[in-house]
C-alpha cells in the first residue's frame, strides 16, 4: 500500500493579512522502497507536503493516494490509525515524551498498537540496539544528547516496521557526526526492510544519501531527479 | 507496572509536584472535613432519634385509625391488654405495651394543673420506654397496685407535691361520665424533655380503665424494636398479622413524631448545601490543575497524535491522571478523617453554647461520631466524582486539537 | 518604602497584565473565589434569617425583651406568685421615652372545656392596646375579632385548639383555674376570635382573655403575673434593662430574654461562631487553589523574574508585584462573589418556602418560610477574611519568587 500518488495538490495559509502558497498543483509519484529527499529553502512547501502525505494536514484541493486509500478523504479516526500502523514520523525537534525512558518511549507506541507486553519489551530493546543505544534504554530524554534523542525518535518511528517513514529536517539539530550516523541508519533500514523514506531537508549532507532528489520552491516542484 | 500508559500518567503527576500536592491537599482537606462533619451529623441523628423515641413514643404504635389526627378518648381500641398479649406471643417480642390516654385536672392541697394521664402496663412499659428508668425519686409503678401515680418533676414542683402525697384528679370518662380518683405519688421522673416533665403522669392501666369507664379499651399499643433499623421489618410483620383488621392503624415513628424526621431533613438540606460548596471548590482546583497541565503539554499531545494516537486515548490519559490524583486524595483524606473520628470518638465533640441547643433536640452535651461505611465514604466519593467531572473539560478539549497546530504550540 | 511609592503605577500595570496572561487560569480561580464568597454570604444570610425568625418568634412567645415578675414565677407559674401593677418609680421608667411598649400580663395554668373535650392550657390575660407590638397577635386573628378592651368578656383561642375541642367561633367554653386561696375559679367565655400562629404548639396551648376580666375571675384585683417590655431591637436591650432594673422595687425579678430562654440565647451566640467557622472553612478550601495559581504563575515566569532582577529591580518590588497580583485576583473575585450573592438573595427576600419540612422547622422553633437576612457585618466579615488571609497565604510563594537567584533563573527553561 505504500505507493504514493499526489495529484494537483493545493494548499494555502493565511498569515496575518497575507495569503501564503504552501502547495501549488503538486503532482508526485513515489514507489515502494524509494529513498526520497525533498529539498528547498524554508517556505518552499516541503513540510506542508510531508504533513499532507502523512495525513496530519488536509490539502485544499487535489488527491493523495496511498496504495488503494484516498488519504485526503479519510476521517480523523482512520487517519490516526493509518499513521499508527503504517507511517513512522521523525520530527525536527525530537518530540519524545519527557517522562518516559528511551525504552518506554518506544514501547508506548507499541502498547497503543496492541503489541503484547513481552514482545513489546523484546522489540524495543532490539531496535534500540539497532540504532546504537544499547545500555541507554533506561535514560530519560533529558539525560540523552540531541543525536541520541533523535535516534530514540527513529527507533520509535520504525519499531513496528511501517511502510513509510516521513522525516522532517531530522538532522537540523544534530552535529555532523550524529547526522551522518542517522542517515546511515536510514539508508540501512531502507535497504534491509524496504521501508520508503521521504526526508525533507536543506542540508547538503543529507541530500547526498538520497536516491531521488526533489527540489521545491514556492510550493512547486522545480526539479526531480534520480541520483 | 507493565502498563506504560499508567506509568506515564503517574510520572506526569509529579512533573509539577507542588501543584499536584496542592490539589491533592484540597481533596484531603475536604475529605477529612466531610468525614468529620458527616460522622458527627449521622451520630447526632441516631442519638436524636433514639433519645426522642425511646423516651416515650416508641418505634411503632397501633392505634384507632382516627386517633393520630384527633387524639380523642372515643377513638379507642377494644381489649388492648389481650391484643398486646397476642402480639407479644405471636411476634415473640416482649417490648409491646398497651396504653390508654386521658386528660384530667389534678389537684394537690395547694395547686391544680391540667395533665395528660396515661394508663400503662407496669410490667411491660419499662420495655418500650425509658421513662420508668428515669424515675429519680421513689419508684416506678408496680403491677397489681392500683391507686399509685408517677409524675414528671416539673409537674411535681408546680403542684407542690412529693413522694407519698395524695393527688385528686377529675376528668371525663369514655362514656362522657364524670371520672375522678385519688392517687398517691410513688415516683417522680425527670426526662429532660420539657413536654413530658411538665404535663405527663402515669397510672396502672387497669385502674385507668376502671376510673375512666374504658371497659377494657385503650388507645395504643406501643412497640419498640430491638434497633431502629428493624422497625420496617417489624412493621411488615405486624401488618401481616393484623391484615384484615381495618379498625387498627399501625403508625411508624415518622407519623408519631413528624417533626423529628423533618428537622433531620431540614438539617440535612442545609448541611448538604455546605458539602456541595466544598466539593465544587475542590472541583475548581482540579479543573485549574488539569487544564493547566493539558495546555502546557499541547506540543506533547500533538506529537502523540501525529504518531497515530486517537484523541480518545489522550482524553483517557488525562482522566487516568485525574483518577490517580483523586485516589491519592481519597486514601489520604479517609486516613485523616479516620484519625479525626477516632479522636472524636474518645473525647466527643462539643462547642461552647452547644449544650443548650443539644438539649432542645434531646441530645447530650457531647456528640460522638457514628462510624459507618456511609459516613466514611460518602463525602470522599462525592469529592472524587466532582473531581473527575471537572477534569472532563480539559480531557474533552483534546478532541479539538489537531496535530499540526498542537505541535506548533509553545 | 519609597521604592514602592514611586514605582506603584508600573507595578500595578505589571500585576494587572500578568494576571491576564493566563486568562483561563485566572478565570477559573475567579470562578472559585466568587463561588466561595457567594456561598459564604448566601449561606450566612439564610442562617441569619432563620435564627432571626427563631429569635423573633421565641421572644414573642416569651413574650417581650425584658420581663419583670415574682422571683418564683418562672419556676412556679402560679397565681400565688403574682406582683402588683407597676407604680411609682417603675411606672415612670416604663413610660419614659425609649421603651417601645410595655404591658401587664397575667399567665396561669388552666383547663378549658367545651361540650365535648377538655384540655390543659396557658391562660393569658392581656392588655389589647399593647399586644400588636408584643406578640403580634392581632394580625394572627383568622376569624372573629381581637379583644377590644381590658374588660372584654370574650376569649381568643388557637385554630388547632378549637379543632381539638370540637368547638368554633361564637361557641361558649368553660375555663377553670384557681385563685390564690386554692379555690376553683371557673367561668364561661364566648369565643370571640380564632388565631393562627406560625407554630402549632402555641395555637394549641395559649388562650387569651382580657386582663381585668381575669383579675376578677382569679380574685387578684390590682395584681398581675408579669410586666413585659419590648425594646427597639432584641440585639440591644442592655440600656433598657439597666434602667428598668434600677427602677424596679426590691423583691421583684427583672430578666432579659437571653436569661429567660437559654436555648434562644445559645442559638444567638452560636450564630456568630458559626458564621466565622463557615467563612474560614470556605477560605481554606479556596486557599489551596490560590496558592496553586500563584505558584504556577511564578513558575512560568522564572526566567522573566530573573530578567527583571538582572535589570535592577529589587527583590522587595518583586514581592510587592506578586502580592499585588494576588490582591487584584482576590478583589475581582470578591466583587463577583458579592454581586452574585446580592443577585441570588434579592429574589428570596419575599421568603424561601420550606413548608415541606414545616414540622421539623417548628421543632427548631422556626416558621416554614425563611427570609434571608443580609447584614453588613457578615458581608464585611467574609470580605475581610478573604483579603487578609488571602494576602497572608500569598506571602510565602511571593517571597520565594523574590529570592530567586537572577543568574540561575535566567538559565532555566
Amino acid at each position: 500500500m505504500s505507493a504514493i500518488r499526489c495529484r494537483q495538490l493545493c494548499k494555502t495559509f493565511k498569515q496575518g493579512d497575507e495569503i501564503i502558497t504552501g502547495l501549488d498543483h503538486i503532482d508526485l509519484d513515489i514507489e515502494t522502497g524509494e529513498f526520497v529527499c525533498l529539498s528547498g529553502p524554508s517556505g518552499s512547501g516541503k513540510t506542508t507536503l510531508l504533513n499532507a502525505i502523512g495525513g496530519l494536514d488536509t490539502p485544499d484541493s487535489g488527491e493523495i493516494h496511498m496504495g488503494d486509500i484516498r488519504v485526503d478523504k479519510l476521517e480523523r479516526g482512520p487517519l490516526a490509525d493509518m499513521r499508527l500502523h503504517h507511517i513512522g514520523f521523525v520530527f525536527q525537534a525530537y518530540n519524545l515524551i519527557p517522562v518516559l525512558s528511551a525504552q518506554e518511549n518506544v514501547e508506548f507506541v507499541m502498547e497503543v498498537q496492541g503489541v503484547p507486553v513481552a514482545e513489546r519489551a523484546r522489540k524495543a530493546l532490539d531496535i534500540l540496539k539497532e540504532v546504537g543505544l544499547e545500555g541507554m534504554e533506561d535514560r530519560r530524554p533529558a539525560q540523552l544528547s540531541g543525536g541520541q534523542q533523535q535516534r530514540v525518535a527513529v527507533a520509535r518511528a520504525i519499531v513496528s516496521h511501517p511502510d513509510l517513514v516521513l522525516a522532517d529536517e531530522p538532522t537540523a539539530n544534530l552535529d555532523s557526526v550524529s547526522a551522518a550516523h542517522l542517515m546511515g541508519l536510514f539508508q540501512e533500514l531502507n535497504e534491509n526492510h524496504r521501508i520508503t523514506f521521504i526526508i525533507s531537508t536543506h542540508d547538503k549532507r543529507v541530500m547526498s544519501y538520497a536516491k531521488r532528489l526533489i527540489k521545491m520552491r514556492d510550493g512547486k516542484i522545480i526539479g526531480d531527479e534520480a541520483q | 507496572m507493565k502498563d506504560v500508559t499508567l506509568r506515564m500518567a503517574w510520572r506526569n503527576l509529579w512533573r509539577h509536584w507542588r501543584r499536584t500536592w496542592l490539589t491533592v491537599g484540597a481533596m484531603i482537606f475536604s475529605n477529612g472535613l466531610l468525614i468529620f462533619a458527616m460522622s458527627l451529623q449521622f451520630g447526632s441523628y441516631d442519638m436524636m432519634i433514639d433519645n426522642s423515641l425511646q423516651a416515650y413514643s416508641g418505634h411503632l404504635q397501633l392505634q384507632h385509625p382516627r386517633y393520630l389526627d384527633e387524639p380523642k378518648m372515643r377513638y379507642a381500641l377494644d381489649d388492648v391488654t389481650e391484643l398486646a398479649e397476642r402480639l407479644r406471643r405471636e411476634l415473640d417480642l416482649d417490648s409491646i405495651s398497651a396504653r390508654a390516654d386521658g386528660f384530667a385536672l389534678a389537684s394537690s392541697n395547694e395547686r391544680s394543673y391540667g395533665l395528660q394521664i396515661i394508663g400503662v402496663d407496669p410490667a411491660h412499659e419499662p420495655l418500650v420506654s425509658t421513662l420508668p428508668g428515669l424515675v429519680k425519686q421513689g419508684r416506678y409503678l408496680e403491677p397489681g397496685m392500683p391507686g399509685e401515680i408517677v409524675i414528671g418533676a416539673v409537674l411535681a414542683r408546680n403542684l407542690k407535691v412529693g413522694l407519698g402525697d395524695e393527688l385528686t384528679f377529675i376528668g371525663s370518662g369514655f362514656d362522657d361520665s364524670f371520672a375522678a380518683g385519688i392517687v398517691t405519688v410513688v415516683g417522680i421522673f425527670e426526662s429532660g424533655i420539657a413536654d413530658l416533665d411538665r404535663a405527663l403522669a402515669q397510672v396502672d392501666l387497669a385502674y385507668f380503665q376502671d376510673v375512666f369507664a374504658m371497659q377494657g379499651r385503650g388507645h395504643s399499643l406501643t412497640v419498640r424494636a430491638q434497633h431502629v433499623d428493624d422497625v420496617e421489618s417489624l412493621q411488615w410483620q405486624i401488618g401481616e398479622l393484623l391484615d384484615t383488621d381495618k379498625s387498627l392503624s399501625l403508625r411508624h415513628w415518622d407519623e408519631l413524631q413528624p417533626g423529628l424526621r423533618q428537622s433531620i431533613q431540614a438539617d440535612m438540606a442545609s448541611n448538604s448545601f455546605m458539602y456541595i460548596v466544598l466539593i465544587v471548590l475542590v472541583a475548581f482546583s482540579v479543573l485549574n490543575t488539569q487544564l493547566m497541565s493539558v495546555l502546557e503539554r499541547t506540543r506533547e499531545f500533538g506529537t502523540m497524535m501525529a504518531l497515530g494516537l486517537q484523541p480518545a486515548r489522550l482524553s483517557r490519559l488525562v482522566m487516568l491522571e485525574t483518577g490517580l490524583m483523586t485516589a491519592l486524595g481519597l486514601v489520604l483524606g479517609i486516613g485523616v478523617g479516620l484519625v479525626i473520628n477516632l479522636y472524636m470518638a474518645r473525647v466527643g465533640f462539643s462547642y461552647p453554647g452547644m449544650d443548650e441547643v443539644a438539649l432542645k433536640f434531646n441530645l447530650p452535651e457531647r456528640i460522638y461520631p457514628s462510624f459507618t461505611i456511609l459516613s466514611m465514604t460518602l463525602g470522599p466519593a462525592a469529592v472524587a466524582i466532582g473531581s473527575l467531572l471537572a477534569a472532563l473539560y480539559p480531557a474533552l478539549r483534546l478532541y479539538l486539537l489537531t496535530p499540526i497546530d498542537a505541535m506548533r504550540a509553545v | 518604602m519609597t521604592g514602592l511609592g514611586s514605582h506603584f503605577k508600573i507595578i500595578l500595570t505589571l500585576s494587572w497584565r500578568n494576571l491576564w496572561r493566563n486568562h483561563r487560569r485566572t478565570a477559573i480561580m475567579l470562578g472559585a473565589i466568587s463561588v466561595g464568597v457567594w456561598a459564604m454570604i448566601f449561606m450566612t444570610s439564610l442562617m441569619r434569617g432563620m435564627v432571626d425568625d427563631m429569635l423573633n418568634q421565641g421572644i414573642r412567645n416569651l413574650p417581650g425583651h425584658i420581663q419583670i415578675q415574682h422571683p418564683d414565677f418562672l419556676d412556679d407559674p402560679s397565681v400565688v406568685n403574682s406582683i402588683g401593677e407597676p407604680g411609682g418609680e417603675l411606672l415612670t421608667a416604663l413610660t419614659q421615652n425609649g421603651t417601645r411598649s410595655w404591658a401587664n400580663r397575667i399567665r396561669v395554668p388552666a383547663v378549658i372545656a367545651s361540650e365535648r373535650e377538655s384540655r390543659g392550657i396557658n391562660l393569658i390575660g392581656i392588655e389589647p392596646a399593647a399586644e400588636a407590638d408584643i406578640t403580634g397577635l392581632p394580625a394572627q386573628i383568622s376569624a372573629g375579632r381581637f379583644l377590644e378592651s381590658n374588660q372584654d368578656k370574650g376569649v381568643i383561642i388557637g385554630a388547632k385548639l378549637a379543632e381539638r375541642l370540637e368547638t368554633r367561633l361564637g361557641k361558649r367554653v368553660v375555663i377553670m383555674s384557681q385563685d390564690p386561696d386554692n379555690n376553683i375559679a371557673e367561668r364561661g367565655f364566648r369565643i370571640v376570635g380564632i388565631y393562627q400562629a406560625e407554630l402549632a404548639a402555641q395555637e394549641e396551648f395559649n388562650v387569651f382573655a382580657a386582663r381585668a376580666t381575669l383579675q376578677k375571675l382569679l380574685k387578684i384585683e390590682g395584681l398581675v403575673s408579669q410586666i413585659v417590655l419590648v425594646d427597639h431591637d432584641y440585639r440591644d436591650v442592655e440600656s433598657l434593662y439597666r434602667r428598668v432594673e434600677a427602677a424596679t422595687p426590691d423583691g421583684l425579678e427583672v430578666k432579659p430574654w437571653y436569661e429567660i430562654d437559654t436555648y434562644l440565647a445559645a442559638m444567638f451566640n452560636l450564630m456568630d461562631g458559626f458564621v466565622l467557622v463557615w467563612v474560614i472553612i470556605i477560605f481554606l478550601a479556596l486557599s489551596f487553589g490560590l496558592v496553586n495559581t500563584l505558584v504556577m504563575a511564578i513558575f512560568e515566569r522564572v526566567r522573566e523574574i530573573g530578567l527583571i532582577q538582572a535589570l535592577g529591580m529589587r527583590p522587595g518590588l518583586i514581592l510587592y508585584q506578586i502580592l499585588l497580583e494576588s490582591l487584584l485576583l482576590l478583589l475581582i473575585g470578591l466583587a463577583l462573589g458579592n454581586l452574585l450573592a446580592l443577585v441570588t438573595i434579592k429574589p428570596l427576600e419575599s421568603g424561601l418556602d420550606l413548608s415541606a419540612v414545616a414540622e421539623g422547622m417548628a421543632m427548631m422553633g422556626v416558621g416554614s418560610v425563611i427570609y434571608p437576612s443580609l447584614t453588613l457585618y457578615d458581608v464585611l466579615l467574609a470580605n475581610v477574611v478573604v483579603v487578609l488571609l488571602g494576602i497572608l497565604t500569598s506571602i510565602l510563594p511571593a517571597w520565594r519568587a523574590s529570592q530567586l537567584d537572577p543568574v540561575r533563573a535566567l538559565n532555566t527553561h
